[in-house]
């Protein structure tokens, strides 16, 4: 730089420097406009990026949609339920990948109720297998700390027992997708990448008062499989739930009616907002589910909009009469 | 004409700032740019904020960690997380615009386990609902019912497994993950330490539930609603109590509204919204409710009266009989009546 300094610089050398300097900000002003996003980073919705959850329900069988068992114990009622439906073989093949998608909101003790109850979904996951799954994977999408809920709930270790493999929601996990005929889900980020891998869907969801929808039974639970900022959804409940039931044809739901929430859902708190009602349903009719389920709650079917919009989607049918229920009482 | 040495130098130095202007111009921008990127729309992203984070600033919410209130034989498990409106329901999704719509000002929570006994844990709550009403509001809508009260505190109840309370501007909730003597006792030791430690405005009262009367009211029965009293928006700032009147359990309820013409206004709406909503108008007999000009109506097979008196929209909600409702209205308007002479 001192060197240069005391040279004696030509008009020509000046120009050409000057020249130079010119070019490399040019060259950095060019280079910035040519990367400017004018619009703000948003993620890829190219229409053959989306993805669409697999359609993983079985054959209807007449008489065999839905059963309801009552009793006190969950792992009874739960296998008379599947068996009354004509047994987990009707649903589960040999070397079949299931998933298994539980209620596992919050990080919140079993004896809350606010989850799936852990002896429940590890039962769930032994029939998988006796009936010769290859694999059974458990998946939720919790916001908050999933680890946690997962630990807390109990259902970590009983997936842990039963050889059930846990898959935590990580970013990559994550595809859009856009619902045919969907109002709200569009270009939106759902839990895929477990889904995707699996042949048969099991949900397995608690009934439970809920501040917004009025209740949370098996369609509220497929809210689990959403990601980014979902709680703008709960603007327009009745929709979401309903769009939910068209997005996600499961195999199987279990709707677990043993204890219910039947107070300050979906969270609870204190044990004295659950109520034993000792039910178990099973049903590959979502909506049906529902509908029973609901009057566990002292509800009526037309007390929770969603389902009617539902049923109008043509997700299932509110009147589980209809589908002839196998009902029976385990003591 | 040729340049001297020293024009050259500084037409250089010029030229080298403006380079060096322009790269730290581009590199801000992309800075400002890449900082106002959602990451939460390409799937999770936890946002609540540890104490010891850069997110904790959100209105101080409370000066202490919550660690600092494990009582003895228990342990904190991790750092106190704070949630603020924005992020409200990653922690309690589903009920955030309960408290949200109550004036919800933060959470903080912390988990505290058992040192001598496996899975036995509680979470402690601590909302900051801005001022006692709003705290009042979110306990009294939750209130469980048949389950004692904590003799020691204003607003305050047990159940089986927890402790709920409200601490001047605070809702707390001390949630067990069982029913447990030993986690009930740990729960009311956290008690007295948010009692004594977590500075509030002792002095803070809600003097409107001294409005109602007491015959017949059932303890603890008192709800207020801060927005939204019974499906209506226009109906904001509620008290409520229910009665046992003539073997009937019955509502009643009354807002302050800032004067006459508003009250009566509100009183006009609410009716209009109840018979646009499929309800029907209905007679009575009761000379103190037609003095009142008072609105009696029939909402599916219940009784729903509305009467105004001074600044207050008042009456009784969803009763199942109607004599009752009358009488229950009787009694309300008649201590309304007082207060409004008095505050004349």
């Amino acid at each position: 730089m001192t060197e240069v300094s005391e040279k004696e610089i030509g008009r020509r050398q000046l120009l050409a420097r000057a020249g130079k300097a010119g070019i490399a900000v040019a060259a950095v002003g060019a280079g910035s406009y040519l990367f400017y996003d004018p619009s703000a980073p948003t993620p890829v919705q190219d229409a053959e990026r989306l993805v669409t959850l697999p359609d993983f329900s079985v054959p209807a069988e007449t008489g065999r949609t839905m059963s309801v068992v009552t009793g006190p114990d969950r792992i009874r009622t739960v296998d008379k339920a599947i068996e009354l439906l004509g047994g987990v073989e009707r649903f589960i093949k040999s070397s079949e990948t299931v998933a298994i998608k539980p209620n596992v909101a919050f990080a919140s003790p079993p004896a809350l109720g606010a989850t799936a109850n852990p002896e429940l979904v590890a039962e769930v996951v032994r029939l998988c297998y006796r009936a010769g799954a290859g694999k059974v994977i458990i998946a939720d999408n919790p916001i908050n700390d999933a680890a946690s809920c997962f630990a807390l709930s109990g259902i970590g270790a009983a997936a842990a027992r039963t050889g059930a493999e846990v898959v935590l929601p990580t970013d990559s996990m994550f595809k859009y997708t856009t619902l045919d005929g969907g109002k709200l889900i569009r270009d939106w980020p759902v839990f895929f990448a477990p889904f995707i891998k699996a042949d048969k869907l099991i949900g397995i969801a608690p009934i439970k008062d809920h501040q917004r929808a009025g209740a949370s039974m098996t369609m509220k639970n497929w809210y689990g499989l959403l990601g980014g900022r979902r709680n703008i959804f709960h603007q327009d409940i009745n929709t979401i739930i309903a769009e939910l039931s068209m997005m996600v044809k499961p195999t199987l739901v279990i709707l677990d009616g043993t204890e219910v929430m039947m107070t300050n859902g979906p969270t609870g708190g204190s044990v004295s907002d659950l109520r034993r009602a000792d039910t178990m349903i099973a049903s590959c009719d979502q909506v049906a589910a529902d509908a029973y389920g609901c009057t566990l709650l002292g509800l009526k079917p037309s007390d929770l909009p969603y389902l009617a919009k539902a049923q109008q989607a043509g997700s299932g049918t509110i009147d589980y009469e209809s589908l002839k229920p196998k009902l029976t009482t385990i003591s | 004409m040729s340049s001297s040495p020293g024009a050259a130098k500084r037409i250089e130095s010029a030229i080298s700032i403006c380079v060096i202007i322009t790269l730290f111009l581009i590199g801000l921008a992309i800075l400002i740019r890449q900082s106002d990127a959602d990451m939460s729309r390409f799937g999770i992203e936890t946002t609540a904020a540890d104490l010891s984070g850069a997110g904790a600033d959100i209105g101080a919410p409370i000066a202490t960690a919550l660690e600092a209130f494990a009582p003895s034989g228990f342990e904190a498990i991790g750092q106190t997380q704070i949630y603020t409106e924005g992020n409200l329901y990653e922690k309690i999704d589903g009920k955030a615009d309960f408290y949200t719509d109550a004036g919800f000002a933060s959470l903080s929570t912390q988990r505290f386990v058992s040192k001598s006994t496996e899975n036995l844990w509680m979470e402690l709550y601590v909302y900051d609902m801005g001022g006692i009403r709003n705290a009042f509001s979110v306990y009294s809508r939750q209130r469980r019912p048949d389950v004692p009260t904590l003799p020691d505190v204003q607003f305050g109840y047990e159940t089986a497994n927890a402790l709920y309370f409200v601490h001047g501007k605070y809702y707390i909730e001390l949630v067990g993950s069982a029913e447990s003597d030993e986690l009930m006792d740990g729960a009311t030791k956290v008690k007295k330490k948010i009692r004594t430690s977590l500075a509030v405005d002792h002095d803070a009262q809600i003097a409107e539930l001294a409005i109602f009367a007491p015959e017949n009211l059932i303890p603890d029965s008192f709800k207020l609603y801060i927005s939204d009293t019974f499906g209506f928006a226009g109906l904001t700032n509620t008290f409520a109590g229910r009665y046992e009147i003539d073997g009937q359990i019955v509502t009643a309820f009354f807002s302050k509204r800032a004067g006459a013409q508003e009250a009566r206004n509100i009183a006009q709406a609410y009716h209009s919204f109840l018979l646009d909503s499929g309800c029907t108008d209905k007679a009575t007999n009761n000379q103190t409710l037609r003095n009142l000009d008072a609105e009696v109506i029939d909402s599916y097979g219940t009784t729903e009266i509305i009467f105004v008196i001074g600044p207050f929209v008042a009456g009784v909600h969803e009763a199942d009989n109607q004599r009752a409702a009358e009488k229950l209205a009787e009694i309300l308007a008649s201590k309304l009546s007082e207060v409004a002479e008095k505050n004349r």
